[in-house]
């Protein structure tokens, strides 16, 4: 085990203490000269054509400086599409609305109250046409469409939809023989299982200030993910250089969980800017607006066909996954594409079939969710896992350890080799952590149980990562990277990497807010994928700046390399360590007139061509699993159907733990919100396909007094490519926790919820129906 | 028409001549400039906006400005005295309480009322005590950890 003086310690983060002294610097703290203030008015109804739409009232009324329309925007620059890989999405809607909270036109004024009021201003008439409003209608053929025609459409190779239907993506992926697997399993198994659509519902709503600048460039100030992202679409959509879109986050950001990516809910403020004459215009959000206008998770139907040996050992599985992607694409086609990589498990299987439909909806735009797809798939081959293990007799966790991927393993869907696979010892950790049954109290009508499951998740390949870092001349060091900050840790444990590599104070080391002016490329802090792709290039870029100083610190001591060594801030001779030179010295004494030293770090590990052919749609596949397993212990009141979650061991391959408190907090608060998803949350339609639920106090999240106790517990199985072993974990925290729970729901009552959210109400319904 | 009112923030005397309808969070964000408090729903749902108005965290995004005529208000930056942090900021830090940060004022308040009228909270009461400030970040673990550690440090601090 390598010894690291800073690396794998729980070091306090760096922006704890101007959060908690209110210091902290997030969008909406930021107020600019002139700043107006923007209002977006809303589509009311899932899918109508807009006939009329007069703004004169609202132009007029005292205070406010714009109005924009989405005709008027398109008819300027050329109809421009947002999205990526399928450009769907006006900035405005144009002639058609297809979803309730579409934007339709932005006005901008002097303060909010004007704003909003000129809103009321604006006189639209609607023709109302028949709405889709679920994935099994949309998919029949005497369907509306919520598309004409993809003619018009941008898109990446592969991701054309099928025209003349609502299927926005369709991706099929086999290997061996379905039917010979099916033939030769002793049983075979079917069921369906449903998710719903869910809110990322971070503290901090969705926010951004832009400005047109008189050389027609603009500029955006926004808590995004992913700068670069925003930047790309926005180019791309005006047909403009992308060095024209200047997108700069702050220091910090409220919460993201995917909701907040490619400026996704945001962009109706690149077109008021456009008509503010180089004003800037803020829009905030209401939590309200939260709700209907920015992404949510895909809810799904995934049936799931699995053929299994007598022992237990899975040998075909078939799935059938239908996403509701609402009306737009945005990441929707991705999201699919990496849940059915991931549908069947982390497994081997030898016989597999997916197909998958990312399905066009009149409702509101899904997206990237913490998870990515992986969890609506895990809650079904892990609520399969145990009906399966309970019609064989067999233990679950002995039933997971005698089917999961091992150590080169070339795995179904992805045809990669699985590597740093610390499953097994995710499995044996939670079987170690659960209580025996039948511990605590035993009250009547209050049965206990408990439950297991486990999934795996792969950080998005390719993603090419850059990083600079700057030596100051007192040895403090300056990291410039996109990545953002939005509560994960990331700047803690770059600081982390550089105080390691170089050998300097870590309290003197800052991570820079990403800037598309100032910071390199990185493609968006999501998918899990910081720590492995950009830990990797931050630690080149310390390692690239070492280089530099070795050279410096030979020429002053008069040694050859191999002779010297660097710790605690100085380098030495290793034969003679009294003599030696501080990194401090070096800076003042080799250069006087003062200086810094840059370092430069790339890392892209991808492997051209190595997409298998028998994928029949090219999808980027990975380097890099994570892996967990998490049990639950329930105690469920057979009278009310309310559940109680009394603990919760989350057991997590990290590779390495950079940061264990960070790693810890990551787990204990994804495992909250993946308790959350599967017992409280469910947006609600109603049949005209508005969400009913849009405020905290009919969506509820969870407060102090829902959480269990959560063990989080950290494996390390290190990945050869990692920054010291480091693979991810932010996404994967949230995957394996519905079904446990399901698991354990069913050990203590002997019912199978296939559908989520658990409520009480449905639990109840089948207690009374199965007595 | 304008409404003059006083009111202490952070031990600092305002009078102000305010809007009748001007919320007290923005009051606070705006007028005062203390960016500290958060705004996350507008209807008291959420708590970041939870300020301490007579020692007592209330939302601040639910009160007029002229409803805190001659109060005193107590904001995330009035919390460390003479630059030196309140134990529950040290042990929010220490514990690894804090992840985006946006709840964080409101939560440290609010568990400042809490261990202001009792030095010793149960598990139980701390919870209750915070139930009215939502994290989607930490699942509150490390949260409750650290207000008893916070607790801890100023029955010790008191005792030497």
């Amino acid at each position: 085990m390598l010894n690291y003086f800073v690396v794998g310690k729980p070091i306090p983060r760096v922006d704890a203490i101007e959060k908690v002294t209110g210091k902290a610097i997030y969008i909406d703290d930021l107020i600019f000269p002139n700043l107006l203030y923007g209002k977006v008015l809303r589509s009311k109804f899932a899918h109508a054509k807009i006939l009329h739409l007069d703004t004169s009232k609202a132009e007029k009324f005292p205070g406010v400086k714009a109005v924009v329309t989405g005709k008027e925007f398109a008819t300027n620059f050329d109809n421009p599409l947002v999205g990526s890989p399928l450009a769907d999405q006006p900035f405005l809607a144009v002639e058609k609305v297809r979803y309730i909270g579409e934007p339709i036109a932005v006005v901008a004024a002097i303060n909010q109250e004007i704003a909003e009021d000129a809103l009321d201003l604006i006189r639209v008439e609607y023709e109302q046409l028949p709405a889709v409003l679920n994935v099994e209608d949309a998919l029949k053929n005497d369907r509306p469409l919520v598309h004409e025609s993809f003619n018009n459409f941008r898109y990446s190779p592969g991701f054309k939809p099928v025209e003349n239907s609502n299927i926005c993506y369709y991706i099929e992926i086999t290997n061996g023989n379905i039917e010979q697997g099916f033939r030769e399993a002793d049983f075979i198994f079917e069921d369906i299982f449903t998710t719903p659509s869910t809110q990322h519902v971070p503290m901090e709503c969705h926010v951004a200030i832009a400005q047109f600048n008189p050389d027609d460039s603009i500029t955006i100030w926004a808590p995004d993910q992913s700068p670069y992202g925003g930047q790309n679409l926005i180019a791309a959509a005006l047909k403009i250089p992308e060095s024209r879109v200047r997108i700069i986050t702050p220091p910090y950001i409220g919460g993201g969980f995917g909701g907040k990516l490619n400026l996704s809910g945001l962009m109706p403020i690149v077109a008021i800017a456009w008509k503010t004459n180089y004003r800037p215009v803020k829009i905030v959000l209401t939590r309200e607006e939260e709700f209907v206008s920015t992404t949510i998770r895909h809810s799904s139907i995934i049936k799931l066909k699995s053929g299994v040996k007598k022992d237990g050992t899975i040998i075909s599985r078939y799935a059938k996954i239908m996403f509701d992607t609402g009306a737009y694409a945005d990441i929707g086609p991705i999201v699919l594409g990496k849940a059915a990589t991931g549908s069947l498990g982390p497994y081997k299987i030898p016989h597999i079939k997916v197909e998958g439909y990312c399905v066009y909806t009149n409702k509101a735009i899904a997206g990237a969710y913490r998870g990515f797809g992986i969890p609506q798939v895990c809650w079904a081959y892990e609520s399969q896992m145990d009906i399966i293990a309970n019609k064989l007799g067999i233990n679950p966790i002995d039933i997971r350890l005698k089917n999961i991927v091992e150590e080169g393993y070339i795995t179904p869907t992805e045809k990669q080799e699985a590597h740093a696979v610390g499953l097994g010892e995710c499995l044996i950790k939670v079987k170690e952590n659960m209580s025996q049954k039948g511990e605590g109290k035993i009250i009547e009508n209050r049965k206990r149980g408990k439950g297991v499951a486990c999934g795996y998740k792969t950080a998005k390949t390719p993603s090419g990562a850059n990083a600079f870092v700057k030596l100051n001349s007192d040895a403090g060091a300056d990291i410039f990277v996109s990545s953002v900050e939005m509560g994960q840790g990331v700047n803690t444990i770059f600081a982390q990497i550089v105080a390691e590599e170089l050998s300097i104070p870590f309290n003197n080391i800052r991570v820079l807010p990403a800037d598309t002016d100032i910071t390199p490329f990185f493609p968006a802090s999501n998918a899990s994928r910081v720590t492995f792709y950009l830990g990797n290039a931050v630690k080149k870029a310390a390692q690239d700046i070492k280089e530099q100083l070795f050279k410096i610190a030979q020429d002053i001591l008069q040694v050859d390399k191999e002779d010297l060594a660097l710790e605690q801030g100085s380098f030495f001779v290793k034969k003679e360590p009294e003599r030696k030179v501080k990194i401090t010295e070096i800076m003042k004494k080799t250069y006087p007139g003062g200086i810094s030293i840059l370092g430069r770090g790339t890392y892209y590990q991808y492997k051209l061509g190595s997409f298998p052919s028998h994928v029949k749609v090219e999808i980027p596949t990975t380097e890099v699993w994570m892996y967990a397993s998490q049990g639950v212990e329930v105690e469920v009141d057979t009278e009310t159907g309310r559940v109680k979650i009394i603990k919760v061991a989350a057991v997590h391959d990290v590779g390495k733990a950079i940061n264990p408190i960070t790693c810890e907090g990551q787990i204990e608060g994804g495992v909250l919100m993946a308790l959350s998803n599967a017992m409280f949350e469910e947006l609600l339609f109603n049949e005209k396909g508005k969400i009913l639920n849009s405020s905290l106090l009919d969506y509820k999240i969870p407060s102090a007094l829902d959480m269990p106790e959560i063990n989080a517990i950290l494996v390390e199985e290190a990945h050869r490519e990692g920054p010291y072993g480091a693979k991810g974990l932010g996404e994967m925290v949230a995957v394996p926790t519905a079904p446990a729970i399901a698991n354990a729901i069913y050990d203590a009552v002997g019912i199978r919820i296939k559908d989520l959210p658990i409520t009480p109400d449905k639990l109840l319904r089948a207690l009374k129906n199965k007595c | 028409m304008n409404c003059l009112i006083n009111l202490k923030i952070n031990g600092e005397s305002y009078q102000l001549n305010v809007k009748p309808n001007l919320l007290l969070l923005d009051l606070l964000r705006y007028d005062i400039g203390l960016t500290g408090t958060k705004r996350g729903c507008d209807t008291g749902e959420c708590g970041v906006c939870t300020v301490l108005l007579e020692g007592r965290p209330i939302n601040s995004c639910l009160m007029l400005a002229v409803e805190a005529n001659e109060k005193n208000i107590l904001t995330i930056e009035g919390m460390a005295k003479d630059g030196q942090l309140h134990p529950l900021q040290e042990a929010f830090i220490e514990k690894g309480a804090v992840q985006c940060g946006f709840c964080t004022p409101g939560m440290l308040l609010s568990a400042k009322a809490l261990l202001d009228a009792n030095s010793n909270p149960k598990e139980e009461e701390i919870k209750k005590a915070i139930a009215g400030n939502l994290c989607r970040c930490t699942g509150y673990t490390k949260i409750i950890k650290a207000i008893i550690s916070a607790a801890e440090k100023i029955k010790r601090r008191e005792q030497c």
